[in-house]
């Protein structure tokens, strides 16, 4: 049985149209990995940076994980939320990223798309918000279907992320 | 007969894994008075006059009078009240007691009064819930006049504010993984939230050990309070003593009141050690949790660990692809395929292609930049046979190509690439320049590297036309297994931890076998000397001494 710490924080996100921001994260594993302890998602606060473009977060991520096997590595991903003055929110994009498989310390930039309706939908968009929004987010993990959607290139995502693992060598694994 | 005196009064902190309310210190003061010095000073001469001749015994005359007036020896537990005589007088008075505290003061007063009475004389203490523990007057504190050699100085605003959180109590909120289910936003705060959140502090609770240091005859004057030892700690094994406990040095020396009489303290720590056995039976317990919980953490998931068979080594990749820049038209999209080579395998179920979504561009600096962050992941084995042996090893490539796709559903090829797996485990990013051949599309995707029908030693692209466009990134994760790194792991490991022991001891071990075999050969040399005639003898002896001081200078 190996182990698999991850220990880090979700730092900011930076590029977006709008700089009021809140994230809603989760972390996918497959099935012969049991989480031990932690939260495996979560919802940030909305920040509101006064100064610059950069929302800053620094939300914690503490999982500790247990693995039988190597497949269904976790994968992290992210959507990024707009909240305007009026308290609305807005779906600004989606992100995915692996966790890194080598111990130490990982400065990730995960990038985000968001979904883009028809030509209709965008002038709508563009005045009173909202657009259209993945049914469920996990159906990206399957792959096949993602070439279907037409998306528009938003912003990314900071993460910090240090990777402790424990008895991966006893068994094999170079990371 | 001048008596030194322990000026360190700094405070000592102690680290405990005991409960605090084990704790028990033993206090003394003694009044430093003319008769008592004098006295003694008679006890030393008399006592080393009988020593010196074989005098008459006298008994030493001690002014017995009321010895208690003048010393009092005192155990004090934690947080444990000891009333002063002023308090006594006070909570007597049943009018005088408003708050909840003050009441059952008055209750225990009483039935001190009834009992024998108070068992402290002059030593009383100051717990964490008195009110007088906050209000301790500064200059009694002593703080400021530890920082400045002036005798007046105000306390700053910081120092007011540290010193009143530092006797006030518990409001910790212990939060876990959990969210706390309290308001998280406190819309109005009190002066007293103020003051406890926005100053950075360890709560602490407070002991404070004092004594009234007047005449006998006047005990319960409160400007004869004078602090003696202060104890503080917080709910994590901190104990803080100020000051620290004497172990056998010179006593504390406590200057007071205007005839400026001085009294010895003696700070002692007075707690009962545990027994060895009841610190066995902990450690015991200790284990026995600590075991329970790793079978626990073993029993969810197991301790068998999916191998590969043996002599393969699998390779695993998690990859993304992340972004895209600096092509010509928008909405762009990739179209990648894995090929792996001879003696590679992957795994049936997964597929070794894959289209990501179409994105929309969006300006980055000077260059046009989509967004895919399109996860992939790739298992593969490789077989190592003996044909093989000789040649390289080939790693996997993965091939892409970019292309864009416009309202209009015309589809235009923006660029080829391809990428090599990592050799090494560990996380790449990879940046591919790109190049296009033309306008006609490349028949075969493996020409982008070396075409799949290449066989000899120089490869010519001699004629092949192509511009360069853009950059595509990629993120590579990846991971080796194979069961003999299990071995090298372990061998290195155990090679290491031997290499450790054999280490420490290697100057020891330098030293005593230099010294072994020095004394082999002085042995033998010994035993040669026996054998030879005596007019050798005297050659032999330089040679030996010789012989003795070279291997010490080693």
């Amino acid at each position: 049985m190996a182990e698999l710490h991850i220990i880090g924080q979700i730092v900011g996100a930076s590029g977006f149209p709008e700089s009021s921001l809140f994230c809603k994260w989760g972390v996918h594993t497959g099935g012969a990995w049991r989480l031990l302890s932690g939260l495996k998602e979560g919802q940030t606060q909305v920040d509101i940076p006064q100064i610059g473009d950069m929302a800053y977060w620094s939300h914690p991520i503490d999982l500790h994980y247990a693995t039988k096997g190597l497949q269904g590595w976790p994968k992290l991903h992210l959507q990024v939320w707009h909240q305007d003055s009026f308290g609305r929110s807005q779906m600004y994009g989606y992100g995915y990223c692996h966790v890194p498989s080598s111990p130490g310390h990982h400065r990730i930039s995960c990038v985000t798309w968001r979904p883009l309706g028809s030509w209709q939908e965008q002038l709508a968009q563009m005045f009173i918000g909202g657009g259209p929004q993945l049914r469920s987010p996990d159906i990206i993990y399957s792959g096949a279907d993602r070439y279907r959607l037409n998306t528009e290139a938003m912003g990314s995502v900071e993460l910090e992320l240090g990777i402790i693992m424990r008895h991966f060598d006893k068994y094999g694994v170079d990371g | 007969m001048t008596d030194c005196w322990n000026t360190d009064n700094g405070e000592a902190v102690f680290r405990t894994r005991d409960m605090v309310k084990n704790l028990r210190i033993k206090v003394r003061v003694e009044k430093v008075t003319s008769t008592a010095a004098l006295s003694q000073h008679l006890q030393h001469q008399v006592l080393s006059q009988q020593q010196d001749g074989g005098a008459i015994e006298l008994q030493t005359l001690t002014s017995q009078g009321h010895k208690g007036d003048n010393e009092e020896e005192l155990v004090v537990g934690w947080q444990e009240k000891l009333f002063s005589q002023y308090e006594m007088e006070l909570f007597e008075n049943e009018a005088a007691c408003q708050t909840p505290l003050e009441r059952q003061y008055h209750l225990e007063v009483k039935a001190l009064k009834k009992a024998r009475g108070r068992r402290n004389r002059r030593i009383f203490t100051y717990t964490d819930h008195d009110r007088y523990t906050n209000s301790l007057p500064f200059n009694q504190l002593q703080y400021s006049s530890i920082l400045l050699n002036t005798s007046k100085s105000w306390p700053t605003f910081l120092a007011e504010r540290m010193t009143s959180l530092r006797q006030r109590g518990q409001d910790q909120q212990k939060i876990d993984c959990g969210v706390p289910k309290a308001k998280i936003i406190n819309w109005e705060p009190t002066e007293e939230f103020v003051r406890n959140t926005h100053v950075v502090n360890n709560v602490m609770q407070t002991m404070h050990i004092m004594a009234d240091l007047g005449p006998p005859e006047k005990l319960g004057q409160k400007e004869n309070e004078c602090l003696l030892v202060t104890i503080k700690t917080d709910g994590s094994g901190t104990v803080i003593v100020k000051p620290d406990f004497n172990k056998g040095r010179e006593p504390y020396r406590i200057v007071t009141g205007e005839k400026k009489e001085v009294w010895r303290l003696t700070v002692e720590n007075a707690s009962t050690v545990m027994k060895p056995e009841q610190k066995d039976r902990e450690q015991n317990i200790y284990r026995d949790l600590y075991t329970q919980h790793m079978d626990y953490l073993n029993s969810l998931v197991g301790q068998d660990f999916e191998m590969p068979p043996v002599g393969v080594l699998r390779y695993l990749l998690n990859g993304e692809i992340v972004s895209a820049k600096g092509f010509e038209y928008d909405n762009l999209y990739i179209h990648f395929t894995i090929e792996l080579p001879t003696n590679w395998s992957g795994s049936p179920n997964q597929s070794l292609s894959g289209v990501t979504h179409t994105c929309r561009t969006k300006p980055m600096g000077k260059e046009d930049v989509a967004f895919f962050s399109h996860l992939f992941s790739c298992e593969a084995s490789y077989t190592c046979d003996k044909e093989s042996e000789g040649t390289l090893l080939q790693w996997p490539v993965l091939y892409f190509k970019v292309l864009s796709l416009d309202s209009w559903q015309r589809c235009r090829t923006e660029g080829y690439g391809y990428l090599l797996f990592p050799a090494i485990p560990g996380t790449v990013s990879a940046l591919r320049r790109f190049f296009i051949g033309g306008s006609p599309e490349l028949e075969d995707i493996s020409y982008v590297r070396i075409p799949g029908t290449f066989k000899g030693e120089r490869l010519s692209r001699f004629g092949f036309c192509s511009e360069t466009t853009g950059n595509v990134t990629f993120n590579l994760h990846c991971m080796q297994q194979a069961r003999s790194f299990v071995d090298a792991n372990m061998l290195r490991k155990k090679r290491q931890r031997v290499l450790n022991q054999l280490g420490g001891f290697s100057q020891q071990g330098a030293v005593s076998s230099v010294q072994e075999a020095f004394q082999r050969a002085r042995k033998k040399m010994q035993e040669a000397q026996e054998n030879l005639p005596k007019d050798l003898i005297s050659s032999t002896s330089q040679l030996q001494i010789e012989l003795s001081s070279q291997l010490k200078t080693i």
